[in-house]
């Protein structure tokens, strides 16, 4: 299975992530990431191991602006 | 207010990191418990950076403390003293959640299946029963046979699956560090066994989700 290079996705699934962590359990306030995701031909979608740190995050977000 | 980040054990110093819009970070002490917060006019209104900005609190206290319990943001309280008496009322419970998380973290699994698309109309309503059982019952087989070899390398786990419009697992581990490894070649196997699911693994979190702050 092919791997998704994706850093702008990987930066989105760690964000909904984190964000579903620290908002609550279960809560998809971002929801739209998720299917955004799965609409991806998941047949090429691999995401591996993700490692991000929330300061990783903000750098991401800082570079953003 | 008083919005809380997390309750702690054995906190050295606390950490030079601002809290949500900046505020100012501080600590109550109570019953051996560590009380981290910041004093706002108004409750913080949820968003990307406020919730970053609670995270990283969260991150760098648990970075001096010996075990934390990481609050949900909007976490609130009136003044301070209403958290010292919640704390209170809470400690045994808050110390028996420290101790079970004590050394470990959390990580973080989501696996998400092919859309199933438009099944063709059911020719009776029994019909319709039947198909959702076998749909329900083979997402029940995928949660098992996902969960259960990592389950076996965790201390505690959660999850939740949801079986429309597509599979969807999310689940959380409380794992000890030095598993971290095998945790991960284990999540690779499964993305091996199963190709048709996207598998993502996040982490290592503070243990949000093994953490419930009640008070």
């Amino acid at each position: 299975m092919s791997v998704l290079a994706d850093p702008s996705l990987e930066q989105e699934v760690t964000l909904l992530e984190l964000v579903d962590r620290v908002l609550n359990k279960g809560v998809v306030l971002r929801g739209e990431i998720t299917l955004a995701v799965a609409d991806v031909d998941l047949v090429y979608l691999g995401l591996n191991v993700l490692l991000a740190s929330v300061g990783t995050l903000e750098r991401i977000e800082l570079e953003a602006v | 207010m008083i919005a809380l980040y997390a309750v702690a054990l054995e906190l050295v110093d606390l950490p030079a990191v601002t809290g949500v819009d900046g505020a100012a970070i501080a600590r109550i002490r109570s019953r051996g418990l560590d009380l981290v917060f910041s004093s706002h006019d108004a409750p913080a209104a949820a968003s990307d950076r406020a919730v970053l900005e609670h995270a990283r609190v969260v991150d760098a206290v648990a970075a001096s403390a010996g075990a934390l319990l990481p609050a949900r943001f909007g976490h609130g309280y009136e003044d301070e003293a209403a958290l010292e008496r919640a704390a209170a009322a809470a400690a045994p419970a808050l110390r028996a959640q420290l101790e079970r998380v004590r050394g470990c973290v959390e990580l973080g699994l989501r696996a998400v299946g092919p859309g199933a698309g438009e099944p063709p109309a059911a020719r009776s309503g029994r019909e319709y029963m039947e198909r959702q059982r076998a749909r329900v019952g083979e997402c029940d087989r995928l949660v098992r046979d996902i969960d259960g070899p990592l389950l076996s390398l965790a201390k505690q786990g959660t999850r939740s699956m949801a079986s429309q419009p597509r599979f969807s697992l999310a689940a959380s581990y409380l794992v000890e560090p030095a598993r971290i490894p095998a945790f991960r070649r284990r999540v690779a196997e499964l993305e091996r066994a199963h190709p048709a699911l996207a598998f993502a693994c996040t982490g290592p979190w503070p243990p949000y989700s093994f953490a419930e702050i009640e008070a």
